[in-house]
């Protein structure tokens, strides 16, 4: 049964909360080469958008007829990951799973850099970003409203309102481990600055008994919008009368492989994580094992979806639905990327069919590397290969990105790491709260069983 | 162990917090109120021109009518300015000495025209037309004011967007009969609402708030 | 006219409207246009006339009709001036050479005048000098010293003129320098008649039948706007009346491209054939019964027995044309053919041809050449043309013109010619000259200026006046003067009647029966033709055939930007010229589309790129002149490859001797098609005139079915626009394309950008190649915004810059627009562009004036499209208004409308009964372009027929 067992050892709360809270009192050199490395991947971000907004979008490798492309994968892609986040600690602590304790703070923290990334794509993507507050619905003097009709404002108030809540979700769980986090601290200003943040958390009865209600009832608010977050955006597409996007799958076909992205970055990062920091008896192989299997569950539907869209582009007998899916895509000019796309999102899950690859770190690392990668192409090929054979042929034309785009993509990423870098330097990585209950409840399972024997 | 924070962290925290939100909600509005205060339309300050010419005394003093200076009015889409020959009938001996009148006396010399200063400035993308304005009733003084009444010259209205389509979206409080457009202070023998109405349907006033009625 | 080189001197001058056009000031307004885009404007300075000019209405255009003259032939055009500033070249309805069209150049002449590379100031070796100390250098006192009593020294070298004026001028330099010499020079220009004094007219409109031997009168030639209009009369109602055009020609020419039954064939074939037709007519009329053999293959029988067939069935209806590289005999053997089958008189006819010189060998460049080698040239003055670029490269008219003592080049830019001369005078725009000229008819025109000198330059009329000792000549008295001496206008009265219409009414010249001159005998004797070897003397051997080019004709507007960026009609190529060679052709050489070849001759060598092109003939490579320039333009420099360089001799458009092979180099170039077929989705649609009589006009056509009430917008307004394209009668010469440029401050883009699919046209012309790849069927579709009803653009913007209007316009609101490009991403057509860049930032002043001030230059990071002209129809809705009436329908055109020669755009209101936009939607042959999307396109098109006697009778 001890493939079951959700924490290893028979340590106190005392020591649970030392071994946890380590990571904040010291540094690993890696983390230093991590962090220098993430630090010129910022660089080169800012430097990116630098030339963007002093040159223009011409900048980028953009045309007619593919007016979206890098930037805009870049976007769903990033919002996507943005997905595991909620789902995890929201949707798991609804369903009741002690599992997620563990390593919800990760996902959560993962899910805000993601949408800091997010959000700066579709900014970026404006022709002119200085008036992107045209996009908010405000009485303006000129007498004009946003057009509702359009998905993209319905966009911006999406993925603000997720990142709202998702931060306001992340930091109420926060609050008790920054109260430990001020108890152990040695030097004054980080007492000082844990407590603040800590809200004068003292752990009485009466603040957990306030504090569990609103936490689950946060829970309830934030879970819709996990669904409600990628269903808008796969609106941007969807409400389009372009073939490979004018389709009624989306909404459900997106939300699913956003979860599965997210669900492959939370293990790339806990897995060095958890070496790292010697978490493996609080982040367990069972964690792993059930992360495993819910990625497994999505890709078998995502894969579904891609099966789906494809037939019906076929049963639907529209000469360019046709064109796009049966011909454009699999044997266009971006034919490899999308076989690639196909094999890395469908076929790599399946290797978690297997027991103890489920249990394998180095499986589990390279199998989520590649969905990540998969996840992006697939937003690649929905958007560029869907334009860059429309209509009329006369308007087709190939696209090819620019160092721009490169740098953009490249430099978010390091900017993610950097972020998390921070994080996990200076804020409680695992949930020390939650994982003190989960021992406690374990405990009155165990007491429970043996009083029944 | 020893207090962290005094007693008054609690007031303090609490007072941070609702600063926070008033952040949230004050600015926004604060930004809408600014664009609408004179120093974004620029409404009402007078404008200095290099000769201090004078509307009280031209159109309200001497009664004479806009259209002796802005003479395409009527016709195109410019009021337009008048040549300096304009100010000459009357100027070849009143005032001719004065220092004041002197840029006149040099554009007329040297054949250079004076450089009179904007007073309502529309966006470049923005297409103004003054002929079919005044063609359909609407007033010089609706938009420029009692110009009559104002030594300097200012402007009179903010001419922001939501002015301009307010009266396209229902010109019936502004409309007057054609023959009136250049009166100063002129009122409505009958009440504006029933002679609107009807001036509406007399003179075809169409009023479109299409976009390309002013961008093209 | 005003006084405008103030004008020039700084934009200040201008007033508030024209102002708008120094998009500097949007640019800059726009970005300070902070929290909602109504715009804080700068403390800005307004101007007013110091004296109204009596003519200039502050922001209303002038109109004024001038003369564009092109190898020496006029055409007559109106031009449109907002503050003296010419803003858009349109046609004179007056000229018969015009007919109210213009072509693609007329129009982009404008953007000629206002090139900031034009040449600024007098030079003589290299440093600046003034043009007193010119005419000092030249004035007839000084000068007889250094040319000879009878002035034999002095050579003069004119571009082709038929200017009155400029002939009187030389007479009067005659008198003073009775052996000076004078030679006329331009690469191209249209075949005349043996003997050169007398050229073929044709009238196309009565023609049934129309048979082109390598001849593109659609297209190229003075009179194309007129010809093209003429045949497109003959099938603009297939219903009643159908023409037939047959072509044989060895590369794609508009004409070619609008034929019913084409054949591809090399030079040599198309003057066999000739001779073959004229054989059979002579004989007793053509051999109607039966195939026949024309030795040149199973293709060519089948064409020629067509030919002969329609002949004989069409006696009297029928026009043989014979192109310009068949020279003079191939002009005298169609003449022949034309009296044989009884064209002559109604359909066919000669006139004297206006140019000076016509028909006098000793005025040829030729003898200049020889005079210039028997160092017989003390003083030499080169007015225009560029001679030393746009001659052989054998002729190496250069180092000649190097050798002279003293020698003038007076031209519009600091050129290759003025390089090889002592002294460089900047010449005159003819929109800054006065001057007059005849049409290719012989009809007189004035040439009247729009504004002064923009860079101080000379008018040709100033400087022969200079030579002729009055420097201080006005040009408006010598023209004037010389016209009432003339007895032409003499009355002021007359004159500005002249002035106001652009003609001199009845100055065309009476019509010469064309009968057979004697040089026709002595043609049709020959069988090689001019300069043709019998193609089975080298089966393998490759003809290079060369051609002025269809954007920058012979280099003349290789600086003109909007030139450079037109799409080329056949192959879509922009920013440079390629050798086209066949399929077959391309694969035995080894190369494909964007490889670079090495063509070798005795005369010289040279590389390009090909293009693979369909339809093209085998065993022929087409190079097309006016680029690899090495001039002081900034635009033209280093674009292209020279094909002067291999040519073989003026005259001479066919080389038989010359190598090509492989050079193993790759360009990749500016072209902006990239897919060809129309891959079974059928937006060019056509069929043939028995399907189409079979065909009963489609039903009102039901709305889509909808889940939606019917918009409200669309019906409210008095007027609801709309466009019908005719496609039969669509040849592809992009006039459109450039004048809608030209209206709507359409920005060039470079040819990087065109490389990464950005051009930035609002109208371009699709040309698809369906079936066989030796014989495809071309469809041309001038594709524009649609104007859908159902827009699809619209109701994903997300700040409402794409709107409807209520007469039915599809609204694009530049000032709103964020940049989403959402719009295009949605629009089925891809008509909708994006300015990536700022692209009017490095506009010259100079180029800013011809900015239309009518229209927003958009700035940076917003989307662009075509709007129906929306500021023509405000302007006309207001004015309407303004007077009191209610407009019509057809009071608004738009700038494709107007420019295009076949009159196949036709724009007006669905509210205006019995109008040709209504009208023309009940013909079976409208339908809309992807109809089901259920956008409901206001643009409809009108399939073409292909009425080829083949598909006559199998039907």
């Amino acid at each position: 049964m001890n493939d079951r067992v959700l924490l290893h050892g028979n340590a106190g709360d005392a020591a649970l909360t030392d071994s946890l809270l380590a990571p904040l009192w010291r540094t690993p050199s890696l983390w230093w080469m991590l962090f220098v490395v993430s630090c010129a991947g910022t660089v080169l971000f800012v430097f990116s958008i630098y030339w963007t907004i002093a040159k223009g979008i011409g900048t980028w490798g953009n045309n007619i007829p593919v007016a979206w492309a890098f930037a805009i994968t870049d976007f769903v892609w990033w919002i996507g990951i943005g997905h595991a986040g909620t789902f995890i600690s929201a949707f798991l602590l609804l369903l009741n799973q002690k599992w997620r304790g563990s390593v919800n703070r990760v996902a959560e923290a993962m899910t805000i850099f993601a949408l800091v990334n997010a959000a700066m794509f579709p900014l970026l993507h404006l022709g002119r970003p200085w008036f992107f507050y045209w996009l908010a619905p405000y009485p303006a003097t000129m007498g004009v409203w946003p057009n509702f009709k359009s998905s993209l404002p319905w966009d911006v108030a999406a993925v603000t309102t997720y990142f709202t809540v998702s931060l306001l979700f992340w930091y109420m769980g926060l609050v008790p481990d920054l109260a430990s986090a001020r108890d152990r601290a040695v030097s004054r200003a980080r007492k000082l600055a844990y407590g603040i943040f800590a809200l004068g958390w003292r752990g009485s009865g009466y603040q957990w008994q306030r504090y569990r209600i609103a936490y689950v009832l946060l829970a309830a608010l934030a879970t819709p919008l996990v669904i409600s977050v990628h269903s808008v955006v796969s609106l941007d597409f969807a409400i389009a009368q372009l073939p490979g996007w004018h389709s009624t799958i989306f909404p459900p076909y997106f939300v699913v492989g956003a979860i599965y992205s997210g669900l492959a970055m939370v293990l790339m990062l806990l897995i060095p994580l958890r070496r790292a920091f010697h978490f493996e008896d609080v982040i367990t192989e069972a964690h792993l094992d059930r992360i495993a299997k819910l990625m497994l569950a999505m890709g078998l539907m995502l894969a579904y979806s891609y099966a789906m869209e494809t037939f019906m582009a076929w049963y639907s007998g529209d000469h360019f639905e046709r064109y796009t899916y049966l011909f454009s895509r699999p044997f266009g000019p971006y034919a490899v990327l999308y076989w690639i796309m196909t094999a890395l999102n469908v076929l790599t899950p399946n290797i978690f069919w297997s027991r103890r690859l489920r249990r394998s770190t180095p499986a589990l690392f390279i199998a989520s590397f590649g969905i990540l990668i998969g996840m992006w192409l697939e937003r690649f090929a929905i958007i560029v290969t869907s334009l860059n054979r429309d209509f009329l042929p006369s308007s087709w034309h190939f696209y090819a990105p620019s160092w721009v785009d490169f740098g953009l993509l490249a430099g978010s990423i390091g900017l993610f790491g950097m972020l998390f870098l921070l994080f996990i330097r200076y804020v409680p990585t695992v949930a020390l709260s939650e994982v003190k209950r989960l021992r406690l409840e374990l405990a009155n399972e165990a007491a429970g069983e043996v009083a029944g024997a | 162990m020893a207090q962290l924070f005094p007693r008054w962290a609690n007031v303090a925290a609490r007072a941070i917090l609702l600063a926070l939100l008033c952040l949230v909600v004050g600015v926004p509005l604060g930004l809408m109120a600014w664009v609408r205060s004179p120093n974004v339309t620029s409404l009402g300050a007078p404008v200095s021109q290099p000769v201090p010419f004078d509307h009280v005394v031209h159109a309200h003093d001497l009664q004479i009518n806009c259209e002796y200076c802005h003479a395409t009015v009527m016709r195109t889409a410019q009021a337009s300015l008048p040549s300096t020959q304009t100010c000459m009938p009357c100027h070849s001996d009143t005032w001719r000495k004065s220092a004041a009148f002197a840029p006149v006396r040099v554009s007329l010399a040297r054949g250079t025209p004076v450089q009179w200063n904007r007073v309502n400035a529309l966006p470049d993308f923005v297409y103004f037309n003054h002929s079919i304005h005044v063609a359909k009733g609407v007033g010089c003084e609706t938009c420029h004011g009692r110009i009559d009444q104002m030594h300097q010259v200012r402007q009179a209205q903010p001419l922001t967007m939501g002015w301009c389509v307010s009266c396209h979206r229902d010109p019936t409080p502004i409309l007057r009969p054609v023959d009136q457009v250049t009166t100063m202070g002129w009122r409505p023998p009958v009440s504006q609402a029933v002679l609107g109405k009807q001036l509406l349907v007399m003179n075809h006033v169409k009023a479109p708030t299409d976009c390309t009625t002013c961008h093209r | 006219m005003t006084d405008y080189a103030a004008l020039f001197t700084s934009a200040q001058e201008m007033d508030e409207v024209s102002r708008r056009s120094f998009l500097k000031l949007l640019g800059a307004s726009m970005a300070l246009a902070g929290v909602d885009g109504c715009t804080r404007m700068p403390a800005e300075k307004i101007l007013q006339y110091v004296e109204q000019p009596p003519e200039v209405t502050p922001g209303v255009a002038s109109h004024y009709a001038t003369a564009f003259s092109m190898d020496g032939y006029a055409t007559g055009l109106v031009v449109d001036s907002h503050e003296g500033r010419p803003t858009k070249i349109e046609g004179n309805p007056l000229h018969p050479a015009s007919l109210g069209a213009s072509t693609a150049q007329q129009q982009a002449s404008l953007l000629q005048l206002y090139d900031p590379d034009r040449g600024r100031r007098i030079v003589q070796d290299g440093r600046a000098s003034s043009w007193d100390a010119w005419a000092a250098e030249w004035t007839p006192s000084v000068a007889r010293s250094r040319v000879g009593s009878r002035g034999e020294g002095l050579h003069l070298l004119l571009e082709p003129t038929s200017s009155p004026t400029v002939a009187s001028l030389l007479d009067k330099l005659r008198g003073m320098y009775p052996g000076m010499g004078v030679y006329f020079y331009s690469p191209a220009g249209p075949a005349t008649m043996p003997g050169g004094a007398s050229l073929a007219q044709y009238d196309l409109s009565a023609a049934d039948v129309i048979v082109c031997f390598d001849a593109d009168p659609l297209a190229t030639g003075p009179m194309s706007l007129a010809y093209a209009r003429q045949f497109a009369d003959g099938r603009r109602h297939p219903a009643t009346r159908m023409n037939r055009l047959y072509v044989a020609e060895p590369a794609y020419t508009c004409t070619g491209m609008a034929a019913d039954d084409r054949l591809r064939c090399r030079p040599a074939v198309v003057q066999g054939l000739l001779e073959r037709v004229y054989a059979s007519v002579s004989h007793g009329g053509a051999s109607g019964a039966g195939a026949v053999s024309s030795g040149f293959g199973d293709g060519a029988d089948a064409w020629l027995t067509n030919v002969l067939a329609d002949i004989e069935s069409h006696r009297g209806r029928v026009v043989v044309i014979a192109g310009d590289r068949l020279g003079p005999q191939g002009q005298a053997l169609a003449a022949a053919i034309n009296g044989a089958i009884g064209a002559t008189g109604s359909l066919v006819w000669t006139t004297p041809s206006p140019l000076l010189g016509a028909g006098d060998a000793g005025s040829n460049l030729a003898k200049l050449k020889e005079a210039l080698d028997a160092n017989a040239v003390s003083s030499l003055v080169c007015i225009g043309g560029n001679a030393v670029y746009r001659s052989p490269g054998s002729l190496r008219l250069g180092d000649g013109i190097r050798r002279v003592a003293h020698s003038t080049y007076v031209g519009l830019h600091a050129d290759e010619t003025s390089q090889a001369s002592h002294w460089y005078v900047p010449l005159a725009h003819y929109l800054e000259s006065w001057g007059d000229a005849r049409a290719y008819d012989g009809t007189l025109s004035v040439v009247q200026p729009l504004v002064q000198p923009l860079f101080g330059a000379r008018q040709e009329v100033e400087v022969l006046s200079a030579l002729a000792g009055e420097a201080a000549a006005d040009p408006f008295t010598v023209v004037r003067s010389n016209w009432q001496s003339a007895g032409h206008a003499a009355s002021d009265d007359a004159w500005s009647e002249v002035l106001r219409k652009g003609v001199l009414e009845g100055s065309a010249y009476p019509r010469g029966a064309s009968g057979r001159s004697d040089s026709v005998a002595s043609a049709v004797g020959r069988t090689g033709g001019p300069g043709l070897r019998p193609v089975e003397d080298h089966p393998d051997g490759i003809d290079v055939i060369f051609a002025a080019d269809a954007r920058v004709h012979d280099g003349r507007f290789s600086n003109t930007a909007w030139l450079q960026e037109l799409p080329d009609p056949i192959t879509k190529l922009t920013w440079g010229n390629a050798g086209l060679l066949s399929p077959a052709t391309a694969r035995r050489l080894g190369v494909a589309t964007g490889d670079v070849v090495a063509i070798e001759r005795a005369g010289g060598s040279m590389r390009i790129p090909v293009i693979v092109s369909p339809g093209h003939a085998d065993n022929v490579l087409a190079l097309s002149f006016g680029y690899g320039r090495a001039g002081a333009e900034s635009v033209a420099r280093g674009i292209g490859a020279n094909a002067y360089e291999i040519w073989p001799a003026v005259g001479t458009f066919v080389a038989t001797d010359a190598t090509v092979r492989s050079a193993g180099a790759h360009r990749q170039l500016a072209i902006t098609q990239s897919h060809w077929s129309m891959d079974a989705r059928d937006p060019a649609q056509s069929l043939s005139l028995a399907e189409y009589q079979r065909k009963t006009p489609a039903p009102a056509r039901k709305r889509q079915l909808s889940l939606y009430q019917p918009d409200a917008p669309n019906g409210v307004a008095a007027q609801q626009w709309a466009m019908t394209i005719d496609l039969g009668n669509c040849i592809g010469c992009s006039a459109c394309v450039v004048a809608c440029q030209a209206e709507n401050n359409i920005p060039v883009v470079g040819p990087d950008d065109v490389r990464k699919s950005r051009e930035m046209h609002w109208l371009r012309i699709d040309r698809y190649l369906d079936g066989a790849e030796n014989d495809p069927a071309v469809s041309l579709q001038p594709m524009l915004c649609q104007q859908c009803e159902k827009a699809p653009c619209e109701y994903v913007c997300p700040v409402g810059a794409a709107t409807h209007s209520a007469d039915g316009l599809n609204e694009m609101v530049y000032n709103r627009c964020v940049g989403t490009r959402f719009c295009s991403n949605n629009c089925p057509y891809k008509v909708r562009r994006f300015n990536w860049f700022d692209y009017n930032a490095e506009l010259a002043e100079t180029e800013r004036m011809a900015k239309n001030p009518d229209v927003t230059v958009r700035e940076r990071g917003v989307m662009e499209k075509c709007t129906f002209c929306v500021q023509r129809i405000r302007e006309a809705e207001i004015s309407s208004q303004v007077d009191g009436r209610a407009l019509r329908g057809s009071e608004v055109v738009t700038a494709c409308a107007q420019a295009c020669p076949t009159r196949a755009i036709v724009f007006g209101s669905l509210t205006d009964p019995g109008s040709e936009v209504v009208t023309s939607r009940a013909d079976a042959r409208a339908y809309q372009v992807l109809e089901e999307l259920g956008t409901e396109p206001r643009v409809q098109y009108l399939a073409r027929i292909r009425n080829a006697r083949a598909a006559e009778e199998q039907a």
